[in-house]
């Protein structure tokens, strides 16, 4: 009997005539495009260790790298990325708490829980550009001599400090600055992105647009997105800095 | 938009179907909360180890420390804030089930060719970079 009642339920759902995946169009293809954006973040996080672990001896160690933080002059390993990723958590949590909002059709307090999520997003986008700026200067950092190539002249013993896609003080594999670059600015971008985003749906969501349409899912499908770079920056924190 | 629903209008219309009222969304805003305690937690945890106690774990004991915290705190993004375990089992298995299985051959691949390259990266490291 109750196989029977399973394939009826079975033959309902795939007969055509209803998603089979009990979602709208729309929906299902920001979960298919999350796919494929993750799939870009592992192959970039695959190559990254594959060199790394190519390169065991003299690969930078992050906890002597990341020890700046605003304002303190001191070594605090860790402590900004820390809590940069304490504000990706809370921005995470306002724009779930925008999406449950929008499912009491509330649109109050949709428009709260997005602008919140927003301002996180902007501390994110400017703490990553004050990590660059203190990566590519290195300030605070000792000079060492480095030997690279630039601009097709083959510069040695050159007094160096920060970094740049050619060289970098931290080692002597350029290799390290370059995927520093390539991933965290892949993943700023997408968190750039989706600020953008999130300004728009709250734009649409306070001119009552979503109201009109008699449903809030554009906030859930946003809500999905900003939630993805939530889930590849807990990754980039993992190998990239406490690895 | 209209026009589908008109044309098909036993078509269930799944934007409208996901509401739900005051006493059920205060249930959901309790579980999202707490969600977002064992997240602050775990990052926590893990910035300790990495700031203090990365010298006394050997290698590869960090790496499965920090990979287990890490699927941890996706689990918990993935199945709570993008809801996916609330979804249907057809669309749980189409998401997770590719995007496992290529990345399980990924990094398969990755440490499989990365064993002979260490030999070549480390014969790179000694005649290239300390001259």
């Amino acid at each position: 009997m109750s196989n029977q009642t399973a394939s009826l339920a079975l033959r309902k759902d795939w007969d055509g005539g209803v998603s089979p995946f009990g979602v709208s169009y729309g929906k299902l293809f920001m979960w298919f495009f999350l796919v494929s954006d993750a799939l870009t973040f592992s192959s970039l996080l695959c190559a990254y260790g594959f060199i790394r672990h190519k390169f065991t001896g003299s690969w930078a160690e992050p906890n002597k790298v990341f020890t700046h933080f605003p304002f303190i002059h001191k070594d605090l390993p860790l402590a900004y990325v820390g809590f940069m990723t304490f504000d990706l958590i809370m921005s995470s949590v306002t724009m779930v708490l925008a999406v449950e909002a929008g499912h009491r059709k509330s649109r109050k307090e949709v428009v709260m829980w997005l602008f919140f999520t927003i301002i996180g997003g902007f501390i994110f986008v400017g703490s990553q550009c004050w990590e660059w700026y203190h990566f590519i200067t290195g300030e605070e950092t000792q000079q060492v001599a480095r030997d690279y190539w630039m601009n097709g002249k083959h510069i040695i013993d050159a007094h160096f400090q920060g970094a740049n896609l050619v060289a970098n003080a931290y080692t002597m594999l350029p290799t390290f600055g370059d995927f520093f670059f390539c991933i965290t600015g892949f993943h700023g971008f997408h968190v750039f992105s989706g600020v953008i985003i999130n300004i728009v749906i709250l734009i649409m969501v306070a001119k009552g647009v979503m109201d009109k349409r008699g449903h809030y899912e554009m906030v859930e499908k946003a809500g999905l997105y900003w939630h993805f770079v939530d889930l590849v920056w807990v990754f980039v924190f993992t190998f990239f800095y406490l690895l | 938009m209209s026009s589908f629903f008109e044309e098909y209008p036993d078509f269930p219309n799944y934007e409208e179907m996901a509401v739900h009222d005051e006493t059920h969304g205060k249930q959901i805003r309790k579980k999202l909360w707490m969600v977002f305690w064992i997240m602050l937690i775990v990052t926590l945890i893990e910035l300790v180890i990495g700031a203090f106690f990365s010298e006394q774990l050997s290698e590869i004991n960090k790496e499965y420390t920090f990979i287990f915290f890490t699927v941890v705190k996706a689990f918990f993004i993935v199945w709570v804030f993008m809801h996916l375990g609330d979804e249907k089992k057809a669309l749980k298995y189409v998401i997770i089930a590719p995007y496992t299985l290529f990345i399980f051959y990924l990094a398969f691949m990755a440490i499989t060719e990365g064993a002979y390259s260490k030999v070549i990266g480390d014969a790179i490291e000694s005649v290239v970079l300390h001259h």
